[in-house]
Order: structure tokens, then C-alpha cells, then sequence
């Protein structure tokens, strides 16, 4: 009888033995590469020599907002006293808040999990489906292995190459940002404003890593989905289309159809969880981070229930 | 008879109201080359992926080595190798990345194996060339190394001859002989050719509209066929009188104006000097070859391709 271990290395073997994936990860790489250099690029043109008269500039205009303006609310009162409180620290300690450092590059590249996602999608709706198109898929399922457990290892190998994409995008800005800054910066803290009102430091890295935590979540979630429709889809191409297809136009119609009360229901309301941190908020006003928390749990459960019913039930004939 | 490597019971696949496979039981003895012979559609396809759990059985069991298929599937897999339809591999790999990826499905199968079966089937030239640009019967012969890497006691193949030319077909008979021989391997082959099912199988089980119609020993069916002497003559029972008392009785047969016997071809002469000597007249006495192929066409009704 297989063991689990030996399952996911054929699989590993099948994913990393195709020139497709290899260029997926050029691509990524390609891409950060290129938005690090656009970000330098950029503070580059922009030389920010008299960066203290500025910012005393943009705070005493602020301050005339917050006396004059009669319209602004509790939130944004509180949002432009926090952003003078930290300029006016900047000033006194002598930090350049644009000048670029390589957490800013770290940072950045978690906008670009969405093509990780997007990328590890294609694995997944390819996962099951190509055995299928290639006729393989006799051959993987007889042997001493059952169903449930040749499926556990195309999950578990499809979230090692998620994982994989993920390690090489901060790897890989973290390497950019170090090389175009240096890598003093490491040290640097992350200043804000707490609820008392008096500016303090917190680490970086733990910043950058809520930032993926939310994306991976997200990521998550669409693989797994692109991974019941591999299951239910016995063509690659098929599969690979409306997993992309999905998620693209999933969020938009979300989007145009929020004044639903029901449209709270869907995967898509959900799966942004970064809209109830502060500044943000849900897309309909009755949700709550744990409704959304539950929502994720529910639709996740299903997937795989549902991968797994169409995956080990099915007769696979023709 | 040896100890049955493979036992159908009543064995039924039903798809949408029709019965493709109609309570299929019989049992296939170890050591043998096994055929499945049936014109297309007939079912065979069907029953071996029954046999290989790729789809539910409506009704019955299939024990391989005496184990379910269905109740411990992976404990019966490690008995079988099978080839279902089209040998598909992954033709982004090399043959051989192929064959180790399918060797760590298993327990135990050293590189020593892997190489012994590649050069078993005549591979060792080109099995680290990519599977996209093998011919069909080098992925046959690397579909085979595929299901006998784990030395199962039973190697199913599905329609094995299709598309191979005639060599490619010579070449398949010698090495399923050299794996019954070598490693003790029953092989179960399909086809709906029994031209070709004739020199490779000691046995066939001969399937219509998803039945099992009949089970035959090739060999004895062979023997059969070849010593039937037909005597035509004037009196019939006298000849039949005369040639008793050289002949079982249990061998004779008489058909319309013919006497049939069952008989070596070297007693037409000696038969033919009794009816003379006894002055019946012999109007004719010849011996008849009925071919293989008429006695499976009378068992299909005609519709066997052959
Ligand atoms: N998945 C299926 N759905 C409906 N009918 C099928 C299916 N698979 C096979 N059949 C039918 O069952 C019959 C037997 O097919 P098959 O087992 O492939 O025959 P063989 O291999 O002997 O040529 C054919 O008439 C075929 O059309
Ligand atoms: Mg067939």
C-alpha cells in the first residue's frame, strides 16, 4: 500500500517536471523584479531633498482642515490627527518617511499574492482534470492506493507549490529591497499611532506577515475551489477556465450586486477579510468578521466534500 | 488446476437501465494466458474495469487472490497490473522517470527491478527518452513494465494488439510467454480477434451482449477440430456396423447420409480399405479441418470478427 509521502512526490514529480510550471515562476519572479525596480525607479525621479519643509507644509494644512472643514466625520477626524501626531515625530527624530526601505519592497509584494493565486488556480484545475485529458488516469488509480488518498496528495502538492510561489515572492522582494536599499533597514520599526494617542513602534515583520495572512487566506480559498472543479471537470482546459473565470468575475458581479441583503452568502463577500481592519468596512453593513470567518469555514468544508464525492464516487469510464 | 487468481461472482453492470455486463461467474486459473474474446461492444472492457475497481460493479464481487476488490481495494491492487484500453504514461517524463514513479507506489522495488524489467521488454535503449516520442508498441511494452514492476500474480491488458502491425504483435505473444514463464504471471488479454487470441492464449472465456457464453481450452479445442473424419457411402449403418467394432462407438456420429468419426487423419486409409474390403461403397471419405473460427462463430451466432 502507497504511503501518503511517496503520493506527493509523484505528484511533486509531476508538477516540477513540466516547463509550464518553470515559467510560471520566472514570471513571478519577472514581476517582482519589475515592480521593485519601478518603485525605485520612481523615488528616484522624485528626489525628496527638502523632505522637513514638506511635511510641515502638509501638516499645517491639515491641522486648517481639521478647524475649518464642518464635514468631516469622527473616523476621519481621527485619521488626520494620527497622520499629524506621526509627521510631527518623523520632524523631531529625523526619519524621511518616503524614503524607500526594503520593507517598503516586502510590503508591496504582497499586492502581487493575487498572481500567485492566480497562478496556483491553474495548477489546481489542472491537477485532476489532466490526468484525465492525458488518460493517466487509469493508471494512478490502479494501484495500491485508494481514491481519498492519491486526492489528499494532489491537495497537499497543490498548497506546496502555493506555498512554494508565496516563499519565492517575499524572498524575492525581500532580496530586490535589500540590494536596492540596503539591508540596514531590516532593523526599521513600523510606526503608528496607538489609542492613547502617542506614536509607537512595532515590528515590521509582523506588519508584512498580516498582510500575506489575509492574501493567503484568499488564496486559499480559490485554490480550493479550482480544486473541486478540477473534480468535477474531466478536461484541463475546461477546468482551468472557470476556475479563472470564477474568481475573476466572481468578485466584480459580488461588487454590483451588494445591495442584496443575500449576497452576503457568497464566497466572494467573504473572502476579503482585510475589510474589517480599521478604515475599511464589509461589503454590507450586518456582516461581521466572525459571520465571514464561518462563511469561509462553510464554503471551504464543502469544496473538499464535494471534490472528494465527484473524485472517489464517479465511474471513470471512456 | 491450480488455485483461481481471479474469481468473478455474478459479476453486473447496469448503466442507465441497459445491462452491459450480465451476471458475469467464472473463475481464471493461475499460470495461464487468459483470454476475453467478444465482438466490440460486448462488454470486456467493462468487466476489466470492474475487476480494477475504475467503476462500481451494480451487483457481484471480483476477488483477486481471494480479495475483494471492492472491500480492500488497495490490498488486491497489490496483486494486479493492468493496462486499461490506450498504455497512457506521462509524456513529459522519460520512460524510466515513468516507471519510478509508479515503482514508489509500492513497497520494496529496488532500481535492480526497475532495470530487470526494462530490459525484460527490450527498453534498455531509449527509456530515458521522453514517453511523447515513443511508438505505440514501445508505450505497450513500457505499460507492461508499468503493471509487472511490483510482480503482481495477475496482469490484465485490454485489447493489446490494437494498432500494433503484425510484428509489433509477435512481439507482445513472445514476452507475455516469457512473463508466465519467468515470473509466474497469469495474464488476462482482451481482444475481438480471435486470429490473434489463438496463438497467445491457453484459454478463452467468450463474451456476448455482456454473457459469458462459453469457456474453451484452445488446445483441446484445436485437437478436436482437427480429427473429424467424414465417410460418405451407400449403407450407412452397415458402415457404421463394420467400423464399430474397430472405433468407440462414443466417437461415431451419424449426421444426415454422412457418418462422422472422430479420428486420427492417419486411419482414413485403413477405414477406407475396411468399407472396400466389407463392399460398401465410399463415396466419399475426407477429413475435416474445422477451423477454430468456425466453431467460435457458431458459438457468437456469426458475429465474431476475425
Ligand atoms: N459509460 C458508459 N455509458 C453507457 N454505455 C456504455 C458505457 N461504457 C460502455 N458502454 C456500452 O457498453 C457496451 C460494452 O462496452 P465495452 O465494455 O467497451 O465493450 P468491449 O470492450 O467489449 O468492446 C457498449 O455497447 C458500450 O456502448
Ligand atoms: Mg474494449
Amino acid at each position: 500500500m502507497s504511503s501518503l509521502s511517496k503520493l506527493i512526490r509523484n505528484e511533486n514529480m509531476k508538477i516540477y517536471r513540466r516547463p509550464r510550471t518553470w515559467i510560471m515562476i520566472a514570471f513571478l519572479l519577472l514581476t517582482v523584479a519589475l515592480l521593485s525596480g519601478l518603485m525605485n525607479w520612481e523615488s528616484y525621479r522624485n528626489p525628496s531633498t527638502d523632505w522637513e519643509q514638506g511635511l510641515i507644509q502638509v501638516n499645517s494644512s491639515m491641522q486648517q482642515e481639521l478647524q475649518n472643514n464642518q464635514e468631516l466625520n469622527g473616523d476621519q477626524k481621527k485619521q488626520l490627527t494620527e497622520q499629524i501626531k506621526l509627521n510631527e515625530y518623523y520632524l523631531e527624530q529625523g526619519i524621511n518617511p518616503r524614503e524607500l526601505s526594503l520593507w517598503d519592497y516586502v510590503n508591496n509584494s504582497s499586492s502581487l499574492i493575487i498572481l500567485v493565486t492566480i497562478l496556483t488556480v491553474i495548477i489546481a484545475a489542472d491537477m485532476i482534470a489532466a490526468e484525465f485529458s492525458w488518460g493517466t488516469i487509469k493508471l494512478l488509480l490502479i494501484g495500491p492506493a485508494s481514491r481519498t488518498k492519491i486526492m489528499v496528495s494532489k491537495y497537499i502538492a497543490t498548497m506546496g507549490f502555493a506555498l512554494l510561489l508565496l516563499l519565492l515572492c517575499f524572498g524575492s522582494a525581500f532580496a530586490a529591497g535589500g540590494i536596492l536599499e540596503g539591508f540596514d533597514g531590516l532593523s526599521q520599526p513600523l510606526l503608528s499611532v496607538n489609542a492613547d494617542g502617542i506614536v509607537q513602534e512595532s515590528s515590521m515583520i509582523v506588519d508584512v506577515l498580516q498582510k500575506y495572512g489575509f492574501a493567503v487566506i484568499s488564496l486559499i480559498m480559490y485554490v480550493t475551489m479550482a480544486f473541486m472543479i478540477s473534480s468535477a471537470f474531466r478536461s484541463s482546459s475546461m477546468a482551468i477556465a472557470f476556475s479563472l473565470l470564477f474568481m475573476l468575475v466572481g468578485n466584480t458581479v459580488t461588487m454590483l450586486l451588494s445591495s442584496y441583503s443575500w449576497v452576503k452568502y457568497l464566497l466572494f463577500a467573504n473572502i476579503d477579510l482585510t475589510r474589517y481592519l480599521e478604515g475599511s468596512s464589509p461589503l454590507r453593513p450586518e456582516m461581521t468578521l466572525s459571520f465571514s470567518i464561518l462563511m469561509l469555514a462553510i464554503y471551504y468544508l464543502a469544496f473538499q466534500f464535494i471534490a472528494w464525492l465527484l473524485f472517489t464516487k464517479r465511474d471513470v469510464a471512456g | 488446476m491450480t488455485e483461481a487468481v481471479l474469481q468473478l461472482r455474478n459479476v453486473t453492470k447496469k448503466i442507465g437501465g441497459r445491462t452491459i455486463v450480465d451476471n458475469l461467474t467464472f473463475d481464471i486459473p493461475a499460470g495461464e494466458v487468459f483470454g476475453f474474446l467478444g465482438p466490440n461492444g460486448a462488454g470486456k472492457t467493462t468487466t476489466i474495469r470492474m475487476i480494477v475497481g475504475l467503476i462500481s460493479m451494480t451487483k457481484g464481487e471480483a476477488l483477486i487472490k481471494g480479495v475483494s476488490v471492492r472491500n480492500y481495494f488497495e490490498l488486491a491492487m497489490t496483486h494486479v497490473g493492468a493496462i486499461v484500453e490506450n498504455p497512457e504514461m506521462y509524456k513529459f517524463l522519460t520512460g524510466y522517470q515513468n516507471l519510478a514513479l509508479f515503482a514508489r507506489r509500492h513497497n520494496g522495488i529496488t532500481k535492480e527491478r526497475i532495470n530487470e524489467v526494462v530490459t525484460m521488454l527490450g527498453l534498455q535503449n531509449r527509456i530515458h527518452e521522453k514517453v511523447k516520442r515513443y511508438s505505440l508498441g514501445m508505450r505497450q511494452r513500457l505499460g507492461v513494465a508499468q503493471a509487472i514492476l511490483h510482480r503482481p500474480s495477475l496482469l490484465i491488458l485490454d485489447e493489446p494488439t490494437n494498432g500494433l502491425d503484425p510484428a509489433g504483435i509477435r512481439e507482445l505473444r513472445d514476452y507475455l510467454r516469457k512473463l508466465t514463464k519467468e515470473e509466474g504471471i497469469s495474464v488476462i488479454v482482451s481482444s475481438h480477434l480471435l486470429s490473434e487470441m489463438e496463438l497467445m492464449c491457453d484459454r478463452v472465456a467468450i463474451i456476448q451482449g455482456g454473457k459469458l457464453m462459453d469457456i474453451r481450452s484452445l488446445q483441446e479445442t484445436r485437437d478436436a477440430a482437427q480429427t473429424k473424419i467424414i465417410i460418405e457411402v451407400d449403407d450407412i449403418p452397415a458402415a457404421e456396423q463394420l467400423l464399430a467394432s474397430v472405433f468407440d462407438t462414443a466417437r461415431m456420429n451419424v449426421i444426415g447420409d454422412q457418418l462422422e468419426l472422430t479420428a486420427d487423419k492417419e486411419a482414413i486409409p485403413h477405414i477406407t480399405k475396411l468399407l472396400v474390403n466389407a463392399e460398401i461403397e465410399v463415396l466419399g471419405i475426407h477429413a475435416v479441418q474445422k477451423s477454430l473460427e468456425d466453431q467460435f462463430l457458431e458459438i457468437t451466432g456469426g458475429e465474431m470478427i476475425v
